[in-house]
């Protein structure tokens, strides 16, 4: 379970505080329910993800955490350019406190991201599409109770969707996903509630087609 | 530039959460400095094409073209001490520091996609980097003085411990001041420009080209304000004990000033946890 409550957020600019990107954000997340964010660009979707992953911490309010969640893959973020793939991937198992089974990590993250040699290649020669599959691979490595994923599905090709999906229905009796995506197919792919994130605010919608409406209504037709 | 704007200072909510449940924080900091130090001594020796190789050779071509000046100009001792050997020690006691001090100091931008994951903070690597650099710098230093005897210099210290003295004060120097500095840099950015026109002439004000004993008062007391000049001299009378050292040398004020700027980095980072990473 993931608890949200009453978060604020802005950040510093050259010329002061900036205007608040999340103001009174609440929600709780239950077990084993996957959830979309969904909003225009801008709206703090990348933001909310990053304080619920625990990388940013809001100005006021708070977010309990109350299970194991995932670092929020995206943007290539977690990457190391100058590393390669395979070195990436060791740094973040000793991280996570995986020194004794590295071995059979990797062998999982590469058989996962599919991407032959460049495995061993320094990732900043990587594609964005090669990125995405690494960084799925990774965190699917470990035992998450929530996946946090910001874009990471989108630069992918179709297996990949389709492989990342049916991975992910595998885990479904036991974890969950917490995801930005701008692509309605795969938000209805990965994500049964929703979350409408407009003006700073943040509306539940049990359904993410209702949350898919509730956004699409607000856009100049 | 608002520096004194400060942001939520409540504590940050934490709860949970690590991949591993159970692990102590103690075990999740050492884990973390582990996965780093291997990160970093990996982009240090292998990024680019034999970067290895211009660790060692830094030094080497400083000592090398101002032996061949003091040569010209015919200083064959300094304060008692084969130029070489003097040259040698000053520059390397003076890398330990400078390398030290910008290593960390650049360490956060350096690793900034790194604290993706929470359980990397902006502080593991700046200390981590400290811990390799010191470690490089040892084995730099020992190859050095090791060709430095192959062409028949002695270069056995006389009082090994104070050497190390010397060394661990600067290299504990410039983790002082990266600490301070990196933080310094993330708040107000156009320090760091300041910070490399302050780094150049710090090569001759600490005594690495020029000996400090020939500076007269009350010139001299000013230089000394600089703990790395009380490094550099210290490390010679180590390897000598006969070398004119300058008479207000003192050891104590390397490591009351490494001691001072450690604290003040350390509370810096506390301070500004959040300021470093997000942007």
């Amino acid at each position: 379970m993931i608890v949200v409550e009453d978060v604020h957020k802005r950040y510093q600019t050259d010329h002061g505080p900036g205007k608040w990107v999340l103001q009174g954000v609440s929600f709780t997340i239950p077990r084993n329910l996957s959830v979309g964010l969904i909003g225009a660009n801008g709206a703090g979707k990348s933001t909310l993800l990053q304080i619920i992953g625990g990388v940013d911490h809001p100005n006021k309010g708070r977010v309990e955490r109350h299970c194991r969640v995932s670092w929020p893959m995206g943007f290539g973020g977690g990457l190391q350019g100058s590393l390669t793939g395979r070195q990436n991937a060791k740094f973040v198992c000793r991280v996570h406190g995986h020194e004794d089974d590295i071995p059979e990590r990797i062998a999982f993250i590469q058989g996962f991201a599919e991407i032959g040699e460049a495995f061993d290649q320094p990732v900043k020669t990587y594609s964005s599409g090669m990125k995405s599959r690494l960084q799925f691979g990774l965190s699917l490595a470990f035992d998450f109770d929530v996946y946090i994923s910001d874009e990471v599905t989108s630069t992918g090709d179709a297996a990949f969707k389709s492989k990342a999906s049916a991975a992910f229905k595998k885990l479904a009796d036991h974890a969950s996903m917490i995801m930005v995506s701008h692509s309605d197919g795969t938000l209805k792919q990965f994500c049964s509630a929703g979350i409408w994130i407009h003006d700073g605010k943040a509306h539940w919608f049990d359904q993410i087609d209702d949350a898919l409406k509730a956004y699409k209504s607000t856009l100049p037709k | 530039m608002p520096i004194t704007h400060t942001l939520s200072t409540q504590a940050a909510p934490q709860s949970g959460g690590s991949a591993r449940a159970g692990r102590s924080h103690l075990e999740i900091t050492l884990a973390v400095w582990k996965a780093l130090f291997l990160r970093e001594a990996l982009g240090r020796l292998f990024s680019a094409r034999a970067s290895w190789f211009w660790l060692l050779a830094e030094p080497v071509f400083n000592v090398a073209y101002m032996l061949v000046i003091f040569s010209v100009i015919r200083v064959m001792h300094v304060g008692g001490i084969a130029t070489l050997v003097w040259l040698m020690v000053g520059m390397l006691a003076f890398f330990m520091f400078k390398r030290t001090g910008t290593q960390v100091q650049n360490a956060i931008s350096a690793n900034q996609t790194l604290f993706t994951y929470r359980q990397v903070k902006p502080v593991d690597t700046l200390l981590v980097r400290a811990g390799l650099e010191g470690l490089l710098m040892i084995i730099v230093a020992s190859i050095l003085l090791v060709g430095a005897a192959l062409f028949g210099y002695s270069v056995v210290p006389a009082d090994p411990l104070a050497v190390l003295e010397a060394f661990f004060g600067l290299w504990l120097v410039g983790l002082g001041f990266g600490l301070v500095t990196s933080v310094l840099i993330e708040l107000v950015p156009e320090l760091g420009r300041v910070l490399k026109l302050v780094m150049m002439p710090l090569y001759i004000l600490s005594g690495v080209i020029i000996p400090l004993s020939a500076v007269p008062q009350p010139y001299r007391d000013w230089l000394l304000l600089n703990p790395v000049a009380h490094g550099l001299e210290a490390a010679r009378l180590g390897f000598a004990p006969y070398y004119h050292a300058v008479a207000e040398l003192s050891v104590a004020y390397i490591y009351q000033f490494a001691l001072v700027s450690i604290f003040l980095g350390l509370a810096l980072h506390r301070r500004f946890a959040m300021r470093l990473v997000t942007k």
